[in-house]
């Protein structure tokens, strides 16, 4: 499967708007603000499960973080380069399979997701966060930046303009932002809307890195984001297999 | 009825279509376009804006399905083995597609990745020193002009050595010194046996340029031939005159009943010999292009 091409021209673009500051701090600056504000305002003062709120947001940080830096830049990146760049039709016109161009995108986008929570730790840490790091921990934040990376080629394929792309972001991923246990336990919501937020897979990210053990708990959330990967990658492959103009 | 000229029946055609259409909802696109083009021919799609030819060059890249028809490359079906073909074509699209973030020899270099070139590094040199591009291997591309942006696309679709090489419009916007820059190098392919589809809108280059030219009008093939016989179909001369202000044309054998009927004529006239815009005005009664 020849995807590291795809892999490549990705990350080389990555790191040509890396070297503009403007780009990096625009797409660090929610979550940053976040960490600042929440982090620094309500740190020492608020205790959640006995432990400080710093603690409880910077695992929800990094887990929306890495969700949104691997969604938006592929979704973003595959709508303006199939609509109006027209750079995804040098992929189609390749002799690369589908499943190649999925999973090209889809590491590329864990890279980007990586490097955002990477950024928000090293914060983290010195802020005084006392997160303690591991196996779970990391195979948890990899599966959130592979399911959402494969979110956005699903959204990128199917966004018939940069609009449809904003759509599908503020109905998904925002609400999944807020609601899913990043800035506060979702036990507090009411059950009904437990239950949807149950169903959301940004809820077991925030739970295993959380916890990350081995429970019977986070092995059933690790299930979640497995299925919801598996789910969006097949998509992704028979999206890309269609593609017709 | 309107009966194509294949051209000498081949072993094995490059290009095979037959009945291939394509509907966009209530739009055709291409209707019933039925051709083949031989190995090594430099073959010309001619039309304006929205006749199909783009849509043609979609289908055999594999980037459109058509809606009825099939088509094939070198025996390969384009729907039904599309890996098969895509290791046998270069694409120069319309867009300039490039990245122009990245440097002209990241740009081949990705590109040849992506096809699997052996000897990517040599091959990229080749392409750039064939383009006259070499000194600016490593600059970005969004500071390149029009002309050497266009250049790279061609080169790009020739690093995987394709043995057929589609171009679709490939000139266009381009000022006519560049565009003969470009003339050059398309010769130069021709030289090495490279199979061309071209698609342009522009008269000189379809004639300078094809050894065949399919004219498409409103989605259907209109004519199929050399430029030289389409146009020895309609006449050898043309009498351009203005009468109250629009523009007739009056098609004649040769330059002697062309003198012999301007005689007869009150206001200036212009002869000269018949192109390709004058068959396409023949038969359908529209020009080609605005004035480019």
């Amino acid at each position: 499967m020849n995807w590291y091409p795809i892999f490549l021209r990705e990350i080389l673009l990555f790191g040509r708007r890396l070297l503009r500051l403007g780009y990096v701090i625009s797409a660090l600056l929610m979550p940053l603000l976040y960490l600042m504000a929440f982090g620094l305002g309500l740190g020492n003062r608020v205790a959640i499960d006995g432990s400080s709120y710093l603690d409880y947001l910077l695992p929800g940080l990094i887990a929306m973080s890495s969700m949104i830096n691997s969604y938006t830049w592929i979704a973003n990146g595959l709508t303006m380069g199939r609509l109006y760049f027209h750079t995804f039709q040098i992929y189609i016109q390749a002799p690369v399979s589908p499943a190649a161009i999925v999973w090209g995108q889809v590491m590329s986008g864990i890279v980007r997701g990586l490097f955002s929570s990477l950024i928000l730790l090293g914060l983290g840490f010195i802020l005084g966060s006392g997160l303690e790091l591991n196996l779970i921990f990391v195979i948890a934040l990899l599966v959130n930046c592979l399911l959402f990376s494969a979110f956005g080629v699903v959204v990128g394929m199917k966004s018939r303009s940069h609009e449809d792309t904003a759509i599908f972001t503020n109905f998904f991923i925002m609400p999944m932002a807020f609601f899913c246990g990043t800035f506060f336990p979702i036990e507090q919501m009411p059950w009904i809307l437990g239950l949807i937020i149950h169903a959301l897979p940004l809820t077991h990210t925030n739970r295993l890195l959380r916890t990350p053990t081995l429970t019977l708990e986070t092995m059933g959330s690790l299930a979640v984001l497995g299925a919801f990967s598996i789910l969006c990658l097949g998509l992704g492959v028979i999206f890309i297999r269609r593609y017709s103009e | 009825m309107f009966q194509p000229n294949y051209g000498p029946e081949p072993e094995t055609a490059m290009i095979v279509t037959q009945e291939l259409s394509k509907y966009y909802k209530h739009l055709v696109a291409l209707e019933g376009l039925t051709l083949k083009v031989q190995p090594g021919e430099i073959f010309g799609l001619l039309g304006p804006n929205g006749a199909g030819k783009t849509t043609t060059i979609k289908i055999l890249t594999t980037l459109a399905r058509p809606s009825r028809g099939w088509a094939r490359i070198q025996g390969y079906d384009v729907v039904r083995q599309p890996l098969e073909v895509k290791r046998l074509i270069g694409v120069c699209p319309q867009e300039v597609n490039l990245d122009k973030e990245m440097t002209a020899y990241e740009n081949l270099s990705i590109y040849g990745k992506l096809y699997r070139v052996p000897d990517l590094k040599p091959r990229i040199r080749e392409m750039l020193a064939l383009g006259e591009l070499s000194a600016r291997a490593r600059d970005l591309v969004k500071d390149f002009s029009g002309g050497m942006q266009r250049r790279l696309l061609i080169l790009r679709a020739l690093m995987s050595r394709p043995r057929l090489l589609f171009l679709d419009e490939p000139t266009v916007g381009l000022d006519p010194q560049v565009r003969r820059q470009l003339w050059d190098l398309i010769g130069q392919l021709r030289a090495e046996g490279i199979t061309i589809m071209l698609t342009t809108h522009y008269i000189e280059e379809a004639e300078i340029l094809c050894d065949r030219v399919g004219i498409l009008s409103r989605g259907r093939l209109i004519a199929l031939d050399t430029p030289q016989a389409l146009t020895a179909q309609i006449g050898g001369y043309v009498l351009e005159s203005l009468n109250n202000g629009r523009r007739q044309y009056l098609l004649v054998k040769d330059k002697e009943e062309a003198y012999l009927q301007a005689r007869g004529q009150e206001a200036g006239v212009i002869i000269r010999q018949t192109n390709l815009e004058d068959v396409f005005i023949q038969l359908t009664g529209e020009r080609l292009q605005a004035g480019d």
